[in-house]
């Protein structure tokens, strides 16, 4: 079976009130106004949907998720489960008043923890990789480029 | 470069030290007057003005150099103070006493058949009417800067008895773009601001630049596989490798005093440990085994101990432990959080950074955790990195806009002052002295 090389992203962000965040796929920039969706797009729009939520968030200085972002993966765990040729990319993010390598570390931790919740409701490792970015993406997530087209290189994102 | 010693630097320091209330004791706000007339030459004729033009411009250079500092401070340089070359090693001392002068620097630049220079440069003690130092150097004319850099630090170790820092780096992360889309690379200058240059080309988010102790090496940290890791650039001839082979996310790199060892953290699964690892390569060490993040590594200037960061007790505080792991011990016990701590280069401090809420401020300790004093105002300030004089120290401040820019500021309490670099900064880290 041939795993697509399609990455969604799951931030674990650091904790803010839910409302600020949409918690929408992130792409490099707004859509053009009318587009055919590639398959990503579609994938990805129907993760969002389907799963409740692509971002979960975390307390300051913590990397426990809490219940919200328990129901959050249990949701992406489910619709992984249904599209196994999926890989997804774990995106954690410190806190952005933290000290440089605390928050690297910490955003280490937080995607940790979600890919291990994952894992715990049977998500295979092979569709689940992590990274962190720190707190070298402040703010909110919609500008990051991180998403790549099926069959694409690996992402590497360009500058940060 | 070359830089041929042409007369060992006499030991100097205590006994100028000893002589009373001339010398800057750390906590005396008099700084030491120190007069520079313009260095002179022995040559003649054409060559003779071209080697006095180049004289003024290392005076005017050792007068910048020392007018920085909290504890020297320059009679500003007047080019009718000439004198002869005969005089270099026999000033009149009457005149600087008169005018107020504790100290003394003289100097010369010659040239040589071989196109290169011949610089020399004499530290004295006014009132005793002694030298206190002297220094030269064979150079090709493009390093004259770092000549008088090296006359700067002379007239400092004579009067501090610390080493100076003008022959120094600064490497920190350049940054531009906007805030969602930063584009960073590592860069690099002569401690003054001069010699600005970039070591990586932007492609990449690359973080927390750490130098060899003679800057010969830079350690840094890169996103270029997805994951941050820590590579190893030598600055001779631009090559690169990582640290250590694999995909472990490795970060937080410094060097031991003596550049022989690297001090590291490396994720493995949810957990950062610190670790050590020989500079050319080998099987690392792993030093700390909690299960909280352990990181900020940095060695005692001995090598023996090593300050590090640790949130094993719920909030990031202080740690030291020996050089091998052993008698890990907690230093910071308040209800602030401490972190990014770097160990003075004497030995006497810990400076790092200190959190309350969303604010940071830098401050230092002494190496048990006594005497926390804070030097900053804050709020977003972080990262400090020691002067090799031990009495200053480098750190990042970002302004409310989230725009990061490069400050230093002197253990004398005076209010931190903005380096000017071409673009945004963080993450400066300063270089001990170049030999």
């Amino acid at each position: 079976m041939k795993m697509h090389k399609v990455i969604l992203l799951i931030a674990a962000l650091v904790a803010v009130p839910a409302s600020a965040q949409l918690p929408g796929l992130r792409r490099r920039s707004p859509p053009p106004p009318t587009v055919v969706q590639s398959p990503i797009e579609v994938l990805r729009a129907d993760f969002a949907a389907q799963a409740g939520g692509t971002t979960v968030y975390f307390a300051p200085g913590s990397a426990q998720l809490t219940p919200q972002a328990r129901v959050i993966l249990q949701g992406q765990a489910a619709w992984l489960r249904q599209h196994p040729t999926v890989a997804v990319r774990v995106e954690g993010h410190g806190d952005p008043t933290d000290t440089r390598d605390h928050a690297l570390a910490l955003g280490a931790e937080r995607a940790a923890e979600a890919r291990d919740y994952l894992m715990l409701l049977g998500t295979p490792a092979a569709q689940v990789t992590t990274m962190t970015w720190g707190k070298e993406r402040p703010g909110p997530p919609s500008a990051m480029t991180t998403i790549q087209e099926l069959g694409g290189p690996p992402a590497v994102p360009a500058a940060g | 470069m070359t830089m041929k010693s042409l007369g060992a630097a006499l030991v100097f320091a205590a006994a100028f030290v000893s002589t009373g209330a001339e010398a800057a004791q750390p906590g005396t706000p008099a700084a030491t007057v120190i007069a520079i007339p313009p260095l002179t030459s022995p040559d003649t004729g054409t060559k003779g003005n071209e080697m006095l033009a180049l004289a003024w411009q290392v005076t005017q250079l050792i007068d910048a150099d020392l007018r920085q500092t909290a504890e020297v401070m320059p009679l500003t340089p007047n080019r009718n103070d000439y004198y002869s070359y005969p005089q270099v090693t026999a000033p009149t001392f009457s005149q600087w006493r008169a005018k107020g002068a504790k100290a003394l620097v003289t100097g010369f630049v010659q040239s040589r058949s071989d196109g290169r220079l011949t610089v020399g440069c004499y530290v004295y003690d006014v009132e005793a009417g002694r030298e206190l130092g002297r220094k030269g150097f064979v150079i090709v004319p493009a390093d004259l800067r770092r000549a008088a850099h090296k006359c700067s630090g002379l007239a400092y170790q004579a009067i501090t008895g610390s080493p100076g820092m003008f022959d120094t780096r600064i490497a920190y992360v350049a940054e531009t773009g906007a805030p969602e889309a930063r584009v960073k690379r590592i860069a690099m200058m002569d401690s003054d601001g001069y010699n600005h240059k970039y070591l990586t080309p932007g492609d990449t988010t690359v973080l927390t630049p750490r130098l060899s102790p003679h800057a010969a090496r830079l350690a840094y940290v890169s996103f270029q596989g997805g994951t941050p890791q820590v590579r190893i650039m030598n600055l001779d001839n631009g090559e690169q490798r990582p640290l250590l082979p694999g995909d472990a996310m490795t970060f937080a790199p410094r060097y031991s005093p003596d550049g022989s060892k690297i001090v590291f953290s490396m994720m493995l699964g949810a957990n950062s440990d610190i670790y050590v690892v020989g500079a050319d390569g080998g099987p690392p060490q792993r030093l700390t085994t909690s299960p909280a993040i352990d990181t900020d590594p940095s060695f005692s200037p001995d090598g023996s101990k090593i300050v590090f960061e640790s949130d094993r007790s719920g909030t990031q505080q202080l740690y030291t432990m020996d050089a091998n792991g052993s008698n890990q011990r907690r230093i910071t016990f308040t209800t602030a959080a401490y972190s990014a701590p770097e160990w003075s280069p004497d030995g006497k401090f810990i400076a790092f950074t200190w959190r309350m809420a969303d604010t940071r401020r830098i401050g230092i300790m002494a190496p048990d955790g006594t005497g926390e004093k804070i030097l900053t105002a804050g709020p977003r300030d972080e990262g400090p990195s020691w002067a090799a004089s031990s009495r200053e120290i480098v750190f990042q401040r970002t302004d409310p806009s989230g725009r990061p820019a490069i400050y230093r500021v002197s253990l004398d309490g005076s209010a931190a002052r903005r380096m000017t670099i071409p673009q945004d900064g963080s993450d400066p880290n300063w270089s001990g002295t170049m030999d």
